[in-house]
């Protein structure tokens, strides 16, 4: 009898950020997580800037911003898995991602590192991947978008 | 939750988060700038009679599948070799017996002649299949016969060959299973009175199959076709060596076999012999329409898959009638006597033994995979002739599960319809099958000529050859078919092809009409309109639906007005009272009708309105806006809203005319009760319609 498989992790926090790396978050955690029926949170954050109040009516309105969560849905659906979709304002968005994954008790927080081509090319770590790695109540993945001598190798 | 907004604390003071509701979301999926997807959430039934239907066609078809679900399996020659043969390969388990029943009819001298027509149908192939060979070169994304006719003979050949076609698939249908109950029949003898009935069930399990989405794909459908192979090689393998060796023994005569004609061996004869053994040929065309199915290089790979075929058709068929010839089969054509193949199988296998019932479990199989070829292939043409305008929209819908429901369930339809009208008999259907096949055939080969000829690629010249060769041939074997099995039935396909053919035209010049007529100009640029509108609400007395009716009539035009036709004065009195009381800036008309009638005072109210409208302005755009009341239950539609019908059914067509209905639902009484319009009143009476 074939044993059942440990689950790395059981309930997962994607953060997405609309860029390139989301898909690629999506198809590592959705496929990580169909063996064990592990549950994945994919949180969008719209950050929203101190001249409007925090509750404007800006996320349900942005198009993009459901496109984000959509786009993830549907890929996840693509390889016959689930998300739920969470959308969020807040004014720091490595915060609101880090209070999302400890209201949700989740042991697993990814987030993306994208690649910027500009200037002789570099990984753009900002604010809120070392926001997250020193906050987050659990384990973080970083997945990195590829470099593009990966791409073309 | 505020207005979709949830405000939430994080752990830190400044750190504050809202979180919003996303509506959309259970229904519509945003796929682009300004463009929603529709999820499955959205067809989930609200009743407790749609959920118990939609669990039945769960059931029954399986769950819904979306467009994205589709994917096009590639395959390699090992796979579409049994896929795509299984049509042309399944003919040889019945194209020995027409050979054999023809020939028969000259008695026992006529039989000696079954290899020579074999060996001719056989060069035949070599001369269809070398022509296909062109076609699949020539038409990488799939090259059927109403493509090729189409493009290189214009749109009358096209249909020619389109109807053709779709007769071609059904009989494949009909035939097939027909002999596949034959071959059953012949092992299980008790099956020969319910045949028609095993044959309707057959269709039925296939037809609810591709209904569910049932694909050519995958190692199912490729075992069957092997396993024919495998068992009908052995067979006239074991029967050379015996042959050979002197150990064949004689067939034995069943007792269905007729007594011997006493026709004459005349060129007729032997010509409606190689007319009958000519079926052998059908489904040669399956591999050049599907060409993009193979693994690339699509072209090569189909035509040596289609060399393949050929060949092992033509081993099989030319091998079964040597065989046959050397035991001296008869033909049992009488009360559900044995097939060729079966008697054959009985004489070398063995009666009865564990091989010969594989032989007819395998024969039987093939044909069922034959039977699915048409299932997959009529309701594809039947899509691409809807989209062209030839055929109803309808045909190019797919159903929950990807399928074109539609053509499926008229082929099934129809094939059933055959089978029951010729008793399940092979033999009888036959006649009505080689035509449309030698039509498609020669319509095929001469569009090839053509497309070479115009195209003048290199090696044009030889290619048209080829493919001249083939289209002389062709329309010979469809003159020869045509006129031998005339009287037989082919009369009925050669009529129906030209109807096919009108019916065709007919609805794309209905399709064609209608666009013309819609259509806008490319340069038009449409401006907000400025025709005058006015609202009339036709009423049958005073009542929450048609103040509703009437309030949504006054966020459209405040030229309105609601009219009472009325045989009852004193009704009318009544109303006319309580409508200036409780509408008051609504006009109220009372058409008083003697006649009782309800819709022509009416519409005759309307045409004197647009009478009364000034002549030099343009004529305004009239709202009817029709107050309906919903019930609660699917039974209680007969008791409302039948005048209201009548009304509306009238009003189609009407020129400057928009019917509007507005539904009342019973469950929503609380927007009247909560503005306290009708508190203390007892509702005053209306007539309901």
């Amino acid at each position: 009898m074939a044993d059942k498989p440990i689950p790395l992790f059981s309930r997962v926090v994607i953060a997405l950020n609309g860029g390139s790396c989301d898909n690629r978050i999506v198809r590592i955690v959705v496929e990580a997580a169909r063996p064990t029926k592990s549950e994945v949170v994919a949180i969008h954050v719209v950050e929203i800037d101190w001249t409007l109040p925090l509750d404007a009516s800006v996320a349900e309105r942005s198009e993009s911003a459901q496109r984000v969560l959509d786009s993830a849905e549907a890929a996840a659906e693509h390889l016959h898995g689930k998300l739920e979709p969470v959308l969020v304002q807040a004014r720091d968005v490595g915060a609101a991602i880090v209070d999302e994954a400890v209201e949700r008790e989740a042991d697993l927080l990814v987030v993306g590192l994208p690649y910027r081509k500009k200037f002789g090319g570099d990984f753009a770590i900002g604010r809120t991947v070392p926001y997250v790695l020193k906050n987050a109540p659990c384990a973080v993945w970083v997945v990195r978008e590829p470099m593009p001598a990966e791409v073309h190798a | 939750m505020i207005g979709g907004r949830r405000p939430l604390q994080g752990r830190k003071i400044g750190d504050r988060r809202v979180r919003v509701d996303r509506p959309h979301s259970p229904y519509f999926r945003y796929t682009g700038l300004d463009t929603l997807s529709a999820k499955e959430s959205t067809l989930a039934p609200t009743s407790a009679t749609g959920r118990a239907i939609e669990r039945t066609r769960r059931l029954l078809f399986g769950r819904r599948l979306s467009s994205d679900e589709e994917a096009l399996e590639r395959l390699p020659k090992k796979l579409a070799l049994p896929i795509f043969s299984s049509d042309a390969i399944s003919s040889s388990a019945y194209a020995p017996d027409e050979i054999l029943i023809a020939l028969f009819a000259g008695g026992v001298v006529a039989l000696q002649f079954s290899v020579e027509m074999a060996l001719a149908i056989s060069l035949m192939l070599a001369v269809v299949s070398t022509s296909y060979r062109q076609v699949c070169r020539a038409y990488p994304a799939g090259g059927g016969a109403y493509t090729v006719a189409r493009e290189n003979l214009g749109q009358v050949f096209g249909l020619i060959a389109a109807g053709a076609l779709m007769i071609d698939y059904v009989m494949t249908v009909a035939v097939s299973t027909a002999s596949a109950v034959a071959q059953a029949y012949s092992v299980w003898p008790a099956l020969y009175d319910v045949r028609v009935e095993v044959g309707i069930l057959s269709i039925v399990i296939i037809t609810l199959g591709n209904l569910r989405g049932l694909r050519e794909s995958g190692n199912i459908f490729a075992l069957p076709t092997y396993a024919f192979l495998g068992l009908a090689l052995l067979l006239i393998g074991l029967g050379l060596v015996r042959a050979v060796t002197g150990q064949l023994p004689s067939a034995p005569v069943p007792a269905q076999v007729p007594v011997p004609g006493t026709e004459a061996v005349t060129l007729f004869l032997l010509l409606r012999a190689f007319a009958g053994g000519s079926v052998a040929l059908t489904g040669v065309e399956a591999i050049a329409n599907g060409v993009p199915a193979f693994k690339p290089p699509e072209s090569k790979n189909a035509a040596n898959t289609l060399t393949m075929m050929a060949i092992l058709l033509g081993i099989l068929f030319v091998g079964f009638m040597f065989l046959a010839d050397v035991m001296g089969l008869r033909p049992a054509v009488e009360g559900g006597g044995p097939t060729a193949i079966a008697q054959l199988g009985s004489a070398i296998f063995g009666d009865g033994t564990p091989l010969f019932v594989a032989l007819q479990i395998a024969t039987a199989l093939i044909l069922f995979l034959a039977v699915n070829t048409s299932f997959n292939a009529f309701p594809r043409l039947a899509a691409i002739l809807a989209g062209d305008g030839y055929m109803p929209r309808q045909f190019a819908f797919r159903g929950d599960r990807l399928a074109f429901s539609y053509g499926i369930v008229i082929l099934a339809g129809i094939a059933a319809l055959l089978l029951v009208v010729f008793q399940g008999d092979t033999h009888l259907l036959i006649p009505l099958y080689s035509v449309g096949v030698f039509v498609c055939f020669t319509l095929s080969q001469v569009g090839m000529v053509r497309h070479w000829i115009s195209g003048r690629d290199s090696g044009w010249w030889w290619r048209s050859a080829v493919n001249a060769v083939g289209a002389v041939l062709t329309l010979t074997v469809l003159i020869v078919v045509a006129s031998v099995k005339f009287a037989g039935g082919a009369w009925l396909v050669l009529v129906l092809i030209p109807l096919l053919v009108l019916m065709f035209w007919f609805i794309h010049r209905q399709y064609a009409t209608s666009a013309r007529e819609l259509a806008l100009r490319p340069d038009q640029v449409i401006a907000p309109p400025h025709r005058a509108e006015r609202v009339v609400v036709p009423i049958s007395g005073l009542s929450r639906s048609v103040v509703q009716a009437v309030n949504v009539g006054r966020t459209i035009s405040s030229d309105i007005r609601a009219v009472l036709v009325i045989d009852d004065h004193e009704l009318a009195t009544r109303v006319r009272e309580d409508w200036a009381r409780q509408v008051p800036g609504v006009a109220l008309v009372v058409v008083e009708s003697p006649y009782r009638a309800l819709t022509g005072p009416f519409l005759a109210y309307l045409d004197v309105l647009d009478q009364a409208w000034t002549p030099d302005r343009e004529a305004p755009i009239t709202f009817v806006v029709i107050p309906e009341y919903v019930p609660r239950h699917w039974w209680e539609r007969i008791l409302y809203n039948q005048s209201t019908n009548q009304l509306r059914r009238a009003l189609l067509g009407r020129p400057n005319t928009v019917i509007t209905n507005v539904p009342y639902r019973r469950e929503e009484p609380t927007v009247f009760e909560r503005r306290g319009q009708l508190d203390g009143h007892e509702p005053p009476g209306e007539r309901r319609s």
